[in-house]
């Protein structure tokens, strides 16, 4: 590869994705990185790694795991985690990111993000976790915050507290969601800036947004679904500018997995997103 | 309070319907809307969904055939059978050829299972390195002694398909590009061997004769050249290995050659 673009800039980028492959590579829209799901190239060829490949050229990458279950209590998987450290040898990502959360039990996988309870029990195994992962992926990881729906009743500490004693233990960097914030802040009924106030300046090296479904319980109550399959929504946008406001520019993604729209309509959210970021930059300069 | 390892054990068994979930329920924050099961509930809707959808993915052929509504009535059933075992949703689904087969709401479809097992070879191809092209030369530098012995490697992408029905044209037919020609297939016109490989990074089908097969399907299991001749031979006292070997060669299917140990230090390198 010809000197690959190591950092990522802070702007926004977008998912490649392969309904986009084609269209992708031939219009290299102006966006400021890409991010591909690892799991979607741990086959060791084809289309997928083919355009990938092509697109690595003009971009810098972030690689973004669903699949690990770092959170679970069976064993890392290692054909897992030889394949990621394989494509990230072929791919020079500048961010490898994986989720805190957990999706398997006794080798068999729901392939969901399902919340772990917060306890200190939980806490030194993700803990313990992540420093298996960078030390056989000889890098640190970002991980990042889910959507999620339910709470546990054994939890000792709150979401934002769990993530920032896993990120200061393990040294890993934190990918901050701020759809999941607000998805799980609505599920749960506590305050998204309380979250965002409570994570290191330092810490978040990525952020996150995507759009969610109202998912209606019965007369009056509904509960938000991270679906990746809407445009980003306006309160989502609001607390994005306060987070820019504390984090200062950080690259950003759009994510849009489902019902997965043109290229164009993508590229202009991401354009949303970078002059929101543009402002903040200028700001901070 | 039940430790982490008891505490994801109950939910997994929930989600997946081994329980009703009042274990993995009680584990939960109490809230009154929505319920604990409501909550448990959301989160095994993903599941299913996202499986199912992944199963949609692999096999919109054997989906189109049976409808809808059949296959996600299927695909869950084949989900509590067959759980996924990675973190890599592409490896979910390749026990649905056999599942198919033994699945009793689609015996009316005998031809079903083998059309899976088409679109799950096409699904791994895909994904598939290619491989450069064994050259000629190389097997030239073989001396004629050894050649009986040779192994040959096969683009990883290679899969063998064979079926009693007519699963190539009955695939065709349902693509989503596919011109309705208002003809009707028969399943008594006749089987066929199939090759499914990576080409050009697309998905080529080879017909194979049943000798051809035998042949290429041995090579792929390791067999010497000599072995995997007598196997296409006792099938088919005709079967031509030059012309089959130079057909296959000249479409690159081969990327490699070695020989036992015993014999290696007589090859130049």
């Amino acid at each position: 590869m010809n000197q690959p673009l190591r950092q990522l800039p802070p702007r926004a980028g977008i998912g490649l994705r392969p309904e986009h492959y084609v269209d992708f590579v031939e219009s290299r829209p102006p966006v400021g990185f890409i991010e591909a799901h690892s799991e979607n190239y741990f086959g060791r060829g084809g289309k997928p790694l083919h355009y990938l490949m092509l697109a690595r050229r003009d971009y810098p990458l972030s690689l973004h795991g669903v699949g690990l279950s770092i959170g679970s209590v069976d064993p890392l998987s290692e054909p897992h985690l030889q394949r990621l450290s394989e494509l990230i040898d072929t791919l020079e990502p500048s961010l490898v990111s994986e989720h805190l959360c957990w999706s398997s039990v006794g080798g068999i996988y729901a392939n969901d993000l399902l919340p772990l309870p917060y306890t200190e029990e939980a806490l030194s195994h993700v803990v313990s976790r992540v420093q298996q992962v960078h030390e056989r992926l000889r890098r640190s990881i970002l991980l990042e915050n889910v959507s999620s729906y339910l709470e546990y009743a054994q939890s000792a500490m709150p979401e934002w507290e769990f993530l920032c004693e896993v990120a200061k233990r393990s040294g890993c960097g934190i990918l901050l969601d701020v759809n999941n914030i607000f998805v799980s802040a609505h599920n749960h009924g506590f305050d998204a800036m309380q979250y965002l106030h409570a994570i290191p300046r330092a810490a978040v090296q990525e952020i996150h947004l995507a759009g969610f479904t109202r998912n209606p319980i019965e007369e009056g109550v509904e509960i938000l679904i991270d679906t990746h399959s809407a445009p980003v929504a306006d309160a989502v946008w609001a607390v994005y500018g306060v987070a820019l406001e504390r984090f200062g520019p950080v690259p950003t993604l759009i994510e849009w997995d489902a019902d997965l729209p043109p290229l164009s309509t993508l590229v202009a959210e991401a354009w949303k997103a970078d002059s929101m970021l543009e402002t903040h930059h200028a700001c901070a300069a | 309070m039940l430790a982490l390892p008891e505490a994801q054990a109950c939910v997994m068994d929930a989600l997946m319907l081994h329980s009703r979930g009042a274990a993995a329920a009680a584990l939960l924050r109490p809230t009154a809307v929505p319920s604990a099961q409501q909550r448990l509930q959301i989160y095994r809707n993903n599941l299913f969904e996202s499986l199912i959808a992944a199963l949609g993915g692999v096999y919109p052929v054997v989906a189109r055939l049976v409808g809808a509504g059949f296959f996600r009535h299927a695909a869950k059933a084949y989900i509590r059978a067959h759980p996924s075992r990675s973190g890599n949703l592409h490896d979910f689904g390749g026990e649905l050829p056999g599942f198919l087969h033994a699945y009793q709401p689609a015996a009316s479809l005998p031809y079903l299972p083998d059309v899976a097992a088409l679109e799950w070879a096409y699904h791994r191809a895909y994904h598939e390195a290619e491989l450069p092209a064994l050259e000629l030369a190389r097997l030239t530098e073989v001396p004629i002694a050894d050649q009986a012995e040779l192994r040959f490697h096969l683009q990883p992408s290679a899969r063998f398909v064979a079926s009693r029905y007519p699963v190539l044209k009955i695939w065709q037919a349902n693509q989503p590009q596919a011109q309705d020609s208002g003809s009707t297939i028969s399943l008594d016109e006749g089987g066929v061997n199939l090759l499914v490989v990576q080409w050009d990074l697309e998905i080529e089908f080879r017909f194979l004769s049943i000798a051809e097969s035998r042949w290429l399907c041995a090579l792929a299991d390791g067999a010497s050249l000599a072995e995997a001749t007598q196997d296409a031979l006792d099938n088919d006292p005709a079967f031509d290995l030059a012309t089959t070997l130079a057909r296959h060669l000249g479409r690159g299917l081969f990327t490699g050659v070695s020989l036992p140990r015993t014999l290696r230090k007589r090859v130049r390198t």
